[in-house]
């Protein structure tokens, strides 16, 4: 009886189409509203690395001087230099990684391709396992290497693309970057998470992914620009060696534990770390560390924009002001049909089939409204992407969000559906027959 | 086939308490053909909703086929009203939206047919009332005694045990009457119970059997011969 149900709600729908097409409208608005927010939402708080995220860490010290406390008490959100490669160097945990912003000015090899800047990380070699980056080809530097700083690079697919054009091996290619010469070891298959957990202080969130990688030691023997947030609480010393000995914070550091029940033993190699450094005259402060998992460090930094989820409810509210319309029209549409609802009664449809004859119906408008959602989804998305450069890779639905968009029409339509429905099986039918 | 032994309908109101049937007593052997006749409000189209399951008695027994219908459900009702009943009604009551071969499948559908069935069954139905070249039509393509017509076949395409027709000439005019009204005579000449209201004596007289309603009261009367009826006790 169920395709028959569908066979009738797709022929009633030409019933009253002013009826039907505002019906459709009016869900279709509403949805569209709600699931352009909600992927955006989505893509801001939506578990970027799922398999791992909670033996993620994400490494907090809290190294400034006494009197200068945040208002909130939580310590610096990056590390000094000194902190970050004591940690690394250390390597308490299974893996670990510094990771500083830096950029370049890149000269292709190629005469029809002027020099161009753009912008990179310098990372421990972990960084690649540690963050499931996929390799296209070749592979990260090696830890000889990290130590050494070794002049190699792993590029993205599109700095390969354009370097050397698509479907080229880069691999032992060299690239110039900032005028020195270093060897292309590995290049990544097409990698952008969302929201860009792995950097989320000094850059922005939701785009601009980095084109190359080098080893952090590279970075610092070739005093390599820092593109990213720097804080300082004195003037350093003159001079590149003078910043590195400074209590500035420009580092972040990641560390990947073997469980997520392994943070505890972690903060207390740090506080055992701090207290060591307090006898070398450093680190003022009471021991304040951080250790937090991915979904917690985005949490804290507030990754989850309070504009968009005020917005995300608005727009559920504003859903639910059309499906009351939705209901509205329903009510018009299904009680103009009471001479139907008794000559089916009188041929042997019980009010159970015919509420389920009616709430198929509604759905079969919700599938079109879903169908019309979808579309004014996209468009409202492409309109987001074309004003909102920040958030522009947020706005891709995808195929959860596509079917999120179906079930939410569906149910909504289902929802709008049930009191009209269940007039329709109030109909008497001997009152309706006679009367017709 | 249609027995009712003292049934009565009482509508309560927060006031008004009135009686549509008193006590009815009547038994419709299986292939009559029985005309119910009164004046207006007298309860005739009452009798026949009950008749038909589509409203409940408030008091005595009906057995419907051998079945006491009395205390049963919406579902029970309900299939009950499929599988013994067929209905036609002096406006068609046919559903606009879909064609001739899509109404007669309403009453299928309940019945849980299979397809193959529901087509044998549907173009066995138009065949019978002449109208298997329109079956892709709507109603609105169709004169008025071609969509009673179409819903002769409704009624007969599940093969009811008793046809009730309320006025089903009704909206007709002299010609289409006749044409509708023999075709009821051949359908109850094949076996089929029928269960016909009409205020129209000429009609009436052509049934084997009258029942006449007055104030809920039934008298019921048993034609013997051509021009005469008969009271019975």
């Amino acid at each position: 009886m169920f395709f028959y149900y569908l066979k009738l709600g797709a022929v009633n729908l030409k019933r009253n189409p002013i009826i039907t097409a505002l019906m459709v409208i009016t869900l279709a608005v509403g949805v569209a509203a709600a699931m352009t927010t909600l992927t955006i939402l989505r893509g801001m708080s939506g578990d970027p690395i799922p398999h791992k995220s909670d033996r993620l860490f994400y490494v907090q010290i809290d190294s400034g001087p006494i009197g200068r406390e945040s208002a909130s008490g939580d310590p610096d959100p990056q590390l000094t230099y000194a902190d970050t490669m004591n940690l690394w160097r250390a390597a308490k945990a299974p893996r670990q990684t510094p990771l500083m912003g830096t950029s370049g000015t890149i000269s292709p090899e190629r005469k029809d391709l002027a020099p161009f800047l753009t912008t990179g990380l310098a990372v421990g070699s972990d960084f690649f396992t540690m963050f499931d980056v996929p390799m296209l080809e070749g592979q990260a530097w090696t830890g000889a290497q990290d130590k050494a700083g070794a002049d190699v690079v792993v590029i993205t697919r599109a700095l390969r693309n354009r370097m050397f054009g698509e479907n080229q091996s880069a691999v032992g290619k060299r690239l110039t970057l900032s005028q020195r010469e270093l060897t292309i070891v590995g290049v990544l298959d097409t990698w952008n998470p969302l929201p860009k957990f792995y950097r989320l202080v000094g850059s922005n969130r939701y785009g601009n992914h980095e084109d190359y990688f080098v080893p952090i030691e590279y970075a610092v023997r070739v005093e390599s620009g820092i593109e990213g947030q720097v804080s300082c609480t004195s003037r350093p010393d003159p001079g590149f060696k003078g910043f590195l000995d400074s209590d500035c914070t420009w580092l972040q550091y990641w560390v990947e534990l073997g469980r997520a029940d392994d943070r505890q033993g972690y903060l207390d190699y740090l506080g055992a770390y701090v207290d060591e450094q307090k006898k070398l005259d450093r680190l003022p402060r009471p021991i304040n560390n951080r250790v937090s998992d991915v979904m917690a460090w985005m949490e804290r930094q507030g990754v989850i924009d309070n504009d968009t989820v005020v917005a995300t409810w608005l727009a559920f509210a504003f859903l639910g002001v059309c499906l009351v319309n939705t209901v509205g029209l329903l009510l018009a549409k299904f009680s103009a049909r009471p001479g139907e609802i008794g000559v089916r009664r009188a041929l042997g449809a019980s009010r159970s089939e015919i509420f389920s004859q009616f709430l198929t119906e509604a759905g079969v408008i919700g599938l079109v409204g879903a169908g019309l959602g979808i579309a004014l989804t996209i468009a409202a998305l492409a309109y987001v992407r074309q004003y909102a450069q920040d958030i522009a890779l947020l706005t891709e639905m995808d195929l959860v969000m596509l079917f999120a968009t179906i079930a939410i029409s569906l149910t909504a339509a289902l929802g709008a559906g049930l009191l009209p429905t269940w007039r329709a099986c109030q109909v008497l039918p001997a009152a309706q027959l006679k009367s017709q | 086939m249609i027995r009712m032994n003292k049934l009565s309908k009482v509508y309560r109101t927060h006031m008004i308490e009135t009686h549509a049937l008193r006590g009815i007593e009547i038994d419709v052997q299986p292939g009559e053909f029985v005309a119910v006749t009164g004046p207006s409000g007298s309860g005739k189209t009452t009798f026949l909703n009950i008749a038909g399951l589509l409203e409940e008695h408030t008091g005595g027994d009906y057995f419907l086929d051998g079945v006491n219908v009395t205390g049963l459900n919406d579902n029970q009702r309900s299939r009950l009203r499929n599988e013994k009943l067929g209905f036609i009604f002096q406006g068609f009551n046919l559903i606009p939206d879909l064609n001739l071969f899509d109404n007669v499948d309403v009453p299928l559908r309940y019945r849980g047919f299979n397809a193959a069935e529901r087509r044998r069954r549907i173009e066995e139905a138009l065949a019978q009332v002449g109208l298997s070249a329109r079956i892709k039509h709507y109603p609105s393509e169709l004169s008025g005694g071609q969509q009673q017509r179409v819903a002769i076949a409704r009624a007969l395409a599940g093969s009811p045990k008793v046809l009730l027709a309320d006025e089903p000439t009704g909206n007709l005019d002299t010609q289409m009457a006749r044409g509708v009204m023999e075709l009821l005579e051949e359908i109850n000449a094949r076996g089929t119970t029928i269960l016909m209201v009409t205020h129209d004596p000429e009609l009436a007289a052509r049934a084997a059997r009258n029942v006449h309603i007055v104030d809920g009261l039934v008298t019921d009367f048993v034609r013997r011969e051509a021009a005469s009826l008969v009271a019975v006790a």
